[in-house]
């Protein structure tokens, strides 16, 4: 998966698209992961153009989070669309992964 | 499956593949615009997650065949795929992991959108069974 990546002012936004699976995933992970290595700690990922999340992407992203956390920084998502909103519904992963309606809303107080 | 099956992929189980999953259920909704989009959207996000257990756990890896068949009744829509695999023991009841987990939520996520989820060992191969009821 290819995804667009945006150096804001005291974040980073990236940007996948297409499906979020167990395809895609792991090379998001892996330039999060990079990211949080070099102190970019505060992770914007905007879902705006991702059609659907499977079990590996929600992996991920929780992955992702942890991982920034434990860095003193966060992850957030944005501008999730149906499919995703029902899957982190169903998994219970809402309560620690709410989506901001868009990316600029994400990284507003950062 | 009895009936006409109108959408049917064959092939290798690998990441590959999946996109031909994908578009074999946007052939689906498509032709289907009846059928409620929120139903469609929650059968493949089950369809994904089985799918692509097959293709993350199935043995030997990549050389696991499957052929999938869907079809859409008045009442259900409902998926058959049948994999070449070695026998795949699955836990269906297994709760929704903790939201620190990084898996284990495919199989429960899968269960819970849809109405049957079955897989049985059926002439070498393991063969998976999905519906989702369809709300009136």
């Amino acid at each position: 998966m290819e995804f667009q990546e945006l150096d804001r002012d005291g974040h980073v936004v990236l940007a996948p698209h297409g499906r979020l699976n167990l395809v895609s995933a792991p090379p998001l992970r892996a330039r999060i992961g990079d990211l949080i290595a070099d102190g970019r700690t505060r992770i914007v990922v905007d879902l705006g153009a991702v059609e659907s999340v499977d079990s590996s992407g929600l992996g991920a992203l929780i992955g992702c989070l942890k991982a920034a956390r434990e860095h003193g920084g966060d992850l957030r998502i944005a501008a999730a669309g149906e499919q995703v909103r029902a899957v982190l519904r169903l998994t219970n992963l809402d309560r620690i992964l709410a989506p901001y309606d868009s990316a600029e809303e994400a990284g507003r107080e950062w | 499956m009895s009936g006409d099956e109108r959408y049917v992929l064959e092939g290798f189980a690998v990441p590959e593949e999946l996109g031909r999953v994908h578009d074999l259920l946007g052939r689906v909704s498509a032709d289907h615009p009846e059928v409620d989009p929120t139903d469609l959207m929650l059968f493949e996000t089950a369809v994904m997650e089985i799918a692509g257990n097959v293709v993350e756990h199935g043995l030997p890896p990549g050389e696991v065949r499957w052929r999938l068949a869907v079809r859409v009744t008045g009442e259900q829509i409902e998926a058959d795929l049948r994999d070449t695999g070695h026998e795949f023991s699955a836990d269906f009841g297994k709760p929704m992991p903790g939201v620190d987990a990084e898996s284990g939520r495919g199989l429960p996520l899968a269960s819970a959108v849809l109405d049957q989820l079955e897989l049985a060992r059926v002439d070498e191969g393991n063969h998976w069974r999905l519906a989702r009821h369809l709300r009136p």
